[in-house]
């Protein structure tokens, strides 16, 4: 065998190797359902958006801010949803953060918590505990503390990330924001302000 | 010694090819995005073409196959690399994880940093003492053939 053969031969089997895993590890199509606690916008919008999102990290909260006022613009025309993907080995306080969002949810106070939380982001991601914050942030909002508690303590709200994390996963993500625009990955703000260029041309 | 070295230098660009081509290429694009150095277009054709290239040279340069354009390749590689973090940190990115191995791997930039340094300089070694390099090699095989 020629040394050119075999070189060929290396990138053919490089080649279909990456293919093969490629195929192997392929996200699997699944249907994204729609959380309505944690939706916003007009169901019936051309473009729908699933974030999945860590609420300790800098980049969602930048994402977030972006897209709230590309909702405020278009408020007919998109229907956003957030799903949780704390980086629980990156971030401190991804895991609480995303309990206390989800049992804001289960009272109807997401988006009032979130409106206090992620503007905020930067001050009580520093801090050692941030429940205290959260927790004035709840009370802010109106939730009911006995049902917040009892919330925190149960298993259902942690399954409930701890499974929409693992759907991530399985989707494919990795970091944090993520977002599935009309079911196409997009990861990054940078990444969504382009791609929702295209659909909202100026 | 020298082919302990070229095992390390060849696997260090292997995984973290891999990393990057076994997962959705979106992900490395956000990667590179954080780095602000190229136009959308560029980041786009980097975050498809980039892992390619690590994994072509990490292979040949474990294989020992055409090792001098391998180490070549490595050599810009880090290189390039050693500039892009330098970049970053200087200008304060906010980088969380250089992402450089793709999910597979978290290091902070500044540990990659001193890592890509030290590959820089040991695939400049390698490639000074070709001869050391070259036994247990595909090259040295076909050198006798």
């Amino acid at each position: 065998m020629k040394k050119w053969q075999l070189t060929v031969g290396v990138v053919f089997v490089l080649v279909g190797f990456v293919a093969g895993g490629r195929i192997l590890l392929a996200p699997k199509k699944t249907e994204i359902n729609f959380q309505a606690a944690r939706a916003q916008g007009n169901p019936a919008a051309r473009v729908k958006i699933v974030e999945f999102i860590d609420f300790q990290c800098p980049a969602c909260a930048y994402g977030m801010k972006y897209l709230k006022t590309f909702l405020g613009e278009h408020p007919n025309d998109v229907y956003l949803q957030v799903r949780y993907y704390p980086l629980t080995n990156m971030h401190h306080h991804a895991m609480i953060s995303a309990l206390y969002s989800e049992c804001a949810a289960r009272q109807g106070k997401f988006w009032a918590l979130e409106d206090l939380m992620m503007p905020q982001q930067s001050q009580w991601a520093q801090l050692i505990s941030p429940e205290p914050v959260f927790r004035a942030m709840a009370s802010q909002v109106g939730m009911d503390t006995a049902k917040l508690n009892t919330c925190l303590v149960s298993d259902e709200a942690r399954k409930t990330i701890n499974d929409e994390k693992s759907l991530g996963v399985s989707l494919g993500i990795n970091s944090t924001p993520t977002y599935f625009i009309n079911g196409k990955m997009v990861v990054g703000a940078k990444s969504l302000e382009d791609v929702l260029k295209t659909y909202f041309p100026k | 010694m020298y082919l302990i070295l070229r095992i390390i230098i060849g696997s260090i660009f292997l995984v973290s090819s891999l990393g990057k081509l076994l997962a959705p290429y979106q992900n490395f694009l956000y990667v590179i995005q954080a780095y602000q150095v190229l136009p959308s277009w560029g980041e786009v054709l980097a975050a498809q073409i980039f892992p390619w290239i690590e994994l072509f040279v990490g292979v040949f340069v474990l294989l020992g196959l055409w090792t001098p354009w391998a180490l070549r390749g490595a050599l810009v590689l880090f290189g390039f690399f050693v500039v892009l973090l330098g970049q970053a940190l200087l200008r304060g990115l906010p980088l969380e994880s250089c992402g450089c191995f793709g999910e597979w791997v978290h290091l902070k930039p500044q540990t990659t940093m001193i890592m890509d340094s030290v590959s820089l300089v040991l695939t400049f070694l390698l490639l000074r003492r070709l001869s050391h390099t070259k036994k247990f090699s595909l090259d040295s095989y076909f050198d006798r053939v």
